[in-house]
């Protein structure tokens, strides 16, 4: 938590140059003849150069579809991104053809999930499948692999890489194959690491090990980090700017320090407040009423409407844009018109 | 604080034990110490949280003392009676008692049960009313827990994460117990439903007098809802104390390093951490002496040698560590 987190006050951001550029992102999943489940709803939003971005939000609110989107993994049938550019330092990773996407997903950007175990072939040692990233994507002979393996283990953390790479991933803990993880992820110095919910399965101490891991690769690789997190925690302590999604929608975009000094959507409002505060005592939480709307249902106006405190009769006629309120910080509220 | 508080259940000396078996003819090599020598005390109308990270026991506690699981030594005296040895039928009328809200909503509700059906499913057990009363009953539960009367007739698999735990909770308090052991209630839940869920439990504290044992690995969340708070490790209970002393002024280095760890939603420029180095270390191989001292900052040479034993420390807080006088 030093100055280098807090880029916006030296005005280092508007210098970085976009790395990657989303714009209006739409990924539908067909469901049934009549159902379309529209998971991702015309979503922008850019990465700089060198930057944590947090995409935070609910389950079911389009976040991980959002960063799968990016790297084309959505499983089509039943999904499809219908609309959209995604570029990555300028090329639009949608219209490349299978071979070239590969390549991306191996040397420009790297990707973690939450269940390490899922990610790692349970039948192979830790060794061959570190060295098989290598010897794939970075055509390492098989010798020189496994030296450069121990190295890639050694630089996350794993005590003891020569004996690890002779494990199994049953026999790691998962603090361990999440470190594992992101040393493959890693292995080509990658410009971009999407981490989707990357220590939701881990333990809190666990936890916040590996988000410094993180933030210590990313200084040494110059890359950047989308995180995808519900925990709004974690994006206080990591993030530089905080999108957060509601409905297949961006509601709110802000840098880390706007959001959580002066939260402007409802939604993120109430998300702030019904996280149990450690400092202050309450009697009560605060609880947002209902729940997140079905993907293939949402509501006509404001998605968050039917939940919403504020709610007006415009907002279940009228569907609200994402409109800057502020250079920095963007919301899609009809609250906030006429306030440009 | 001064008044005497009734005590509803006393756990001593309480050890659960897992045999590690090897080779064809399964000899006995050794123990898994899930839980060794716990004592605790739950008064009547409190909520103790007991807070640790996975591997450390908590659940395992929890299900030993409703018997879910039998203890290898102790006593488990619920309102003065030793239930440790008790046989499933002698267990019966005390069953009833105690209940148990799960994690999971979804694995633990039967699917093919309707919500009426599962919320009844333990009156028709105990048979203590009749059917109309039976059905007034859940129709009145329902309603507590926050959820309509058309849920009756429907299956969980129509209800989200946050309802489906509601479904849980009624049915855990359709016998009118005294104690309830919640383990990691809102943990599958998204923040915003977790505090519904958390709301109406407080709720239900008060209107039906319900004493908790609330498990769980978040430390904010059960700082909102227990009254006490004990701290695992390893299957040890290494430190206890009222809410309020413990998250203010933490005694023992594990639970200082674990609420260092919370990721708190504020942005903060200054903050100091007692980081942990490494990760717990395996239950069937503990280290002597302290649980803690292969990830301590502040281990000595006592604590290789001897275990530490629970010491009073200023007003009702307790902490085993030896850095603290005995």
């Amino acid at each position: 938590m030093d100055s280098k987190r807090n880029p916006l006050e030296t005005g280092r951001i508007a210098n970085r140059p976009a790395l990657l550029e989303v714009k209006d992102l739409k990924t539908y999943f067909y469901m049934s003849r009549n159902r379309i489940a529209k998971a991702v709803d015309g979503v922008s939003f850019s990465i700089q150069e060198n930057e944590t971005v947090a995409i935070v939000g609910e389950s079911g609110s389009g976040k991980s579809v959002t960063a799968l989107s990016i790297l084309n993994l959505i499983p089509n049938p039943p999904g499809e991104i219908i609309e959209g550019t995604i570029q990555l330092h300028g090329k639009d990773l949608l219209d490349l053809s299978k071979r070239e996407i590969n390549k991306v997903r191996g040397e420009e950007v790297g990707m973690i999930f939450q269940e390490p175990m899922t990610s790692l072939n349970p039948v192979f040692t830790i060794g061959n499948q570190v060295a098989e990233t290598l010897i794939k994507q970075q055509q390492y002979r098989k010798k020189a692999a496994y030296k450069k393996a121990v190295e890639l283990l050694e630089r996350v953390g794993i005590p003891r890489a020569d004996e690890i790479l002779k494990a199994y991933p049953y026999q790691l803990s998962g603090g361990m194959r999440q470190r594992v993880m992101i040393a493959m992820a890693m292995s080509s110095s990658p410009k971009l690491l999407i981490a989707d919910e990357p220590t939701t399965a881990l333990d809190v101490t666990t936890q916040a090990q590996i988000l410094d891991l993180m933030l210590d690769m990313k200084e040494a690789y110059h890359s950047s980090i989308l995180l995808i997190t519900h925990d709004l925690g974690v994006v206080a302590e990591t993030a530089e700017r905080v999108i957060v999604m509601y409905g297949g929608q961006v509601v709110e975009e802000a840098s880390a320090e706007d959001l959580f000094n002066d939260p402007l959507h409802p939604y993120t409002k109430a998300l702030l407040e019904s996280v149990p505060d450690l400092e202050e005592d309450q009697d009560r939480l605060t609880a947002i009423p209902g729940k997140v709307p079905p993907a293939h249902d949402f509501p006509k106006g404001c998605r968050f409407a039917p939940r919403c405190p504020f709610v007006m009769d415009k907002c279940l006629a009228i569907h609200p844009e994402l409109e800057n309120i502020t250079a920095r910080q963007k919301v899609r509220c009809h609250l906030y018109e006429g306030e440009r | 604080m001064a008044e005497k508080k009734e005590k509803l259940l006393e756990v001593k000396r309480l050890k659960t034990y897992f045999p590690l078996k090897k080779g064809a003819f399964k000899r006995h090599v050794g123990d898994i110490k899930a839980v060794d020598e716990v004592n605790l005390t739950i008064y009547k109308g409190e909520t103790l949280g007991i807070v640790g990270e996975s591997g450390s026991g908590k659940s395992t506690l929890g299900r030993t003392i409703v018997k879910l699981i039998n203890p290898t030594a102790g006593e488990i005296i619920f309102e003065g009676t030793d239930i440790a040895a008790f046989n499933n039928r002698q267990l019966n009328s005390y069953r009833k008692n105690m209940q148990m809200i799960f994690q999971d909503p979804y694995a633990s509700l039967n699917p093919r049960m309707t919500v009426g059906q599962l919320v009844e499913e333990p009156m028709a057990v105990q048979q203590t009313l009749s059917k109309k009363e039976r059905k007034e009953k859940v129709l009145d539960l329902l309603d507590k827990v926050g959820l309509t009367e058309e849920a009756v007739k429907r299956y969980p698999h129509e209800f989200s994460g946050g309802q489906r735990q509601r479904i849980g909770i009624a049915r855990a308090l359709t016998l009118n117990p005294k104690f309830i052991i919640a383990d990691e209630p809102v943990s599958a839940l998204d923040v915003s439903v977790q505090s519904q869920v958390l709301n109406v439990m407080k709720d239900l504290q008060e209107a039906f007098q319900l004493t908790y044992l609330f498990i769980a690995h978040d430390l904010s969340v059960v700082k909102h809802i227990s009254n006490r708070i004990a701290v695992m490790y390893l299957g040890q209970i290494v430190e206890t104390g009222p809410k309020e002393h413990l998250y203010a002024n933490p005694l023992h280095p594990y639970t200082k390093a674990l609420l260092d760890s919370i990721p708190i939603p504020k942005v903060k420029r200054e903050r100091k951490r007692t980081k942990l180095e490494g990760e717990i270390p395996n239950a069937a191989d503990p280290p002597s002496g302290c649980p803690f001292r292969t990830r301590c900052p502040f281990a000595f040479e006592r604590c290789k040698v001897e275990r530490p034993k629970m010491r009073e420390v200023g007003d009702e807080q307790q902490v085993a560590c030896h850095l603290y006088p005995e």
